[in-house]
This record gives structure tokens, sequence and C-alpha cells, in this order.
């Protein structure tokens, strides 16, 4: 109920605080809920995977995440610094069902809230939920450690309840992996990320910053 | 509404429960329990007016569609009416979502409950904690946008639990009148709070 109702004010929210506000707001509400999970430690890749599978790490909140470890990302030496992630169904699906049984129609602002973050701040957004979603991944990254090195989460692919799809092809070039292999992803699988060592030197054109 | 597409709207998603109520959290920080009542009672009442309005012709119509979950009354919550106006929450909407965050985040922050005070001392005595304000603000939202035989249903809060546990009943010089249009005695209410998360009346003048 309670996110239905927070949809039903996207549109009064968008109007007074005006789409940028909009956005900061969702990003605060992502980094809010990052920082209040806490921080964990893992000794390795294999710990924080196993982790993931029975739901234990912070990135389980978001329900069924999938460690595609035969994705694994490595660096100019060859050494796993990371592995790609899918998450089954989207967080916002349950909502956005409820919504239409509901009230009947997500608020235009939901589109105008994505487009203009996609201008702005980074092109993956398929919807307004977007935002809360990829700014807690960022921000959880951050509180958690692999072999004692931070972490950080770059958005790969999604794809939006009406079908549309973002894929980050820049991204996908620094990590080495193919755009085409992640689409096919998006079949099964709702939105696609990497969550690899902070700063590692990786075989693609350049490191993620 | 069919069993399995309501089973299916049911599923919780504890991303968005737990964001939106630190959302709420936020609010309560910069605004203080006065400002974040408002806010909880504007996001109520904006949710039940953008939802569509209902008529019926009688009142067995409204009973049978409330029990039904077709009503906007039961959109969020299992109901069920043991007598004509009295209405019966089995479990709170906001049960799984609270459940979620003192999973992932801890103890339910203050602020919640500082937010029901202000709203028992300014707006009705009827709320624990900031769920209840939403609930109970979008029940008498909803309500009116509801008509039996062309008059409008009126909604009144009679007792409610929260998933851990606290208790709220309506004042002591309210609780008669309202169990007297209700239809059940106190008795009846205590035995239905043993297994249930709120009792609340729907009548029309």
């Amino acid at each position: 109920m309670l996110d239905v109702a927070l949809v039903s004010l996207i549109k009064n929210m968008s109007e007074k605080a005006g789409i940028e506000g909009a956005i900061q707001y969702w990003s605060r509400v992502g980094e809010n809920l990052a920082k209040r999970i806490g921080e964990e430690a893992y000794m390795g890749w294999p710990s924080f995977n196993v982790a993931l599978k029975e739901g234990r790490t912070a990135y389980s909140i978001e329900g069924n995440v999938t460690a595609l470890t035969d994705l694994a990302i490595t660096d100019v030496d060859g050494d796993v610094v990371g592995y790609i992630y899918a998450l089954e169904e989207c967080v916002f699906t349950p909502t956005i069902e409820r919504i239409r049984y509901s009230v009947g129609e997500i608020p235009e602002a939901d589109r105008a809230v994505a487009e203009e973050y996609n201008n702005t701040v980074q092109n993956t957004a398929v919807c307004n939920f977007c935002v809360i979603h990829q700014k807690f991944r960022a921000e959880v990254s951050k509180n958690i450690t692999v072999e004692n090195q931070p972490l950080e989460c770059v958005q790969l692919a999604n794809r939006g309840f009406r079908g549309d799809t973002k894929i980050a092809t820049r991204s996908l070039e620094k990590i080495g992996i193919n755009p085409e292999y992640v689409r096919s992803l998006l079949r099964n699988y709702a939105c696609v990320y990497g969550i690899l060592m902070k700063g590692a030197r990786l075989k693609g054109k350049e490191e993620v910053d | 509404m069919q069993d399995a597409r309501k089973a299916n709207l049911s599923n919780h998603n504890p991303f968005v429960d737990v964001a939106a109520y630190l959302f709420l959290e936020d609010i309560g920080d910069k605004q203080g329990a006065a400002g974040m009542n408002n806010y909880l009672m504007s996001l109520a009442t904006s949710l039940a007016k953008s939802m569509p309005k209902e008529e019926y012709s009688s009142w067995d119509d409204f009973l049978d569609s409330l029990q039904k979950g077709e009503s906007i009354m039961s959109s969020f919550e299992t109901v069920k009416c043991p007598t004509d106006y009295c209405v019966v929450t089995e479990t709170c909407p906001f049960t799984r979502g609270w459940q979620e965050y003192t999973k992932r985040i801890g103890e339910f922050a203050n602020i919640h409950r500082e937010v029901a005070e202000y709203y028992n001392a300014t707006v009705k005595p009827g709320a624990v904690d900031s769920q209840c304000i939403i609930h109970q603000t979008f029940r008498k939202a909803a309500s009116e946008r509801i008509t039996v035989g062309g008059k409008r249903v009126r909604y009144a809060q009679i007792e409610a639990v929260t998933p851990n546990a606290d208790d709220k009943r309506a004042p002591d010089e309210w609780l008669p009148i309202l169990l007297d249009k209700a239809g059940v005695t106190e008795t009846e209410l205590n035995m239905t709070m043993r297994n249930n998360d709120c009792v609340w009346i729907l009548y029309t003048e």
C-alpha cells in the first residue's frame, strides 16, 4: 500500500520540486537505504556469491539475484576482479501491478523523471524507480569489501515493464562483455549489473571510473 | 478479484517497502512530526483520490464487493464483515514491510510513533504509528468516493494493533457509540482482536 501511495505522489512531487528535485529525492532515498543496511566483508568472491545466493547480502533486498559465474570480470593479469549479476524480477514490478489494478495508470511523471535522469545523470533508466535502485546499488557496493578490497557496481542493462531496454554499451566495453550477450540475458532477467573491485585494471578500453 | 491475481498483487517487494519507510523518516527529520503528519495524510488522500469512484444500489452489494476485494476500500487488505457495518482487517497490509524493515535495518525509528502521537492529539485518536495514519486517512478519503443508494459512505476507526503488538483503541467516550454502530459488544471486539489486526466501521448517514 505504501509503495502505491508513494507512486501517486510522483506527479505532485515533480510539480513542486521539479523533475530534477524528484531525481535528487529518489537518489537520497537510495543512498539512505544503502547507508542504513550497514557494512559487509567477504574473504573472497566465492563467499560473496554464496552469501548472495543465500540472501545474506545487502543486494538481496532486491529479490532473487543470480551470480552469473560464467561471466567473470578479469583484469589485465587475468585475475577475477568481479562478476556479472542478474536480477530476476524488477523490484518494482509488484508495485506496478498493484497500481494497474488499484489506481489504473502510472503517472506521466514516471517517464519524465526517467528521461531527465537519462539526459543528466546516466542513460540507464527505464522508469523513475531506476533512480532509487541504481543509486542504492552504487552506494551499497561502497560498504562491501571482498578480499579487503572495496567494490563498485556498474549498471549494464535493464528491461522496463513496458518492454523497453537500456544497454550501457560503454560500461560493457570497459569490462569486456559483448553487448549482444547481455541483451540476450534480458530475456530471462530484468536487470543486469556488474560488481567488481574498485580501481581494478580492466582488459577493456579504460578503467571503470 | 481472482485469488491468483490477488496473491500476485500481494507479493511484497522489500526494497520498495524499506526505501519508502526511510523516505518518510527523511521527511520526519527535516519537517518534524507535524510536517511528517501532513505529508502522510496528503500521501494517503492523494492515493484515494487517484482511485476510481464507486456507486452501489444496496448495502448488500457494497458488502459483497468489499469482501471480495473489489472495492477500493479493500484494495490493499483482506477484510471480513461480522456484521453489516463492522469491518475486520485480518492482517495489516504494512506487516510485511515492517518485518522487512526490522529484519534489514533494525528497530523501527521513533519518529513513526512520535508522528502518531501528533496525529492522535491533533486529528483523531486512533493511530499507533505512521502506518496507521496512512491507512486510516486513506480509508476516510476512499469512503468519501463511494455511495450506496445515493448516500455517501462514512468510515470510523475502532481499534488497531500494529505488527509489533502496540494497540490503539478508540477513546472510552467514543467506544460505546462506535460499538453500537458496529453491532458488536466490547467482549466481541476483544475476541475479534485476538486474531485480527484492525476493526473499523462503514455506514451511511
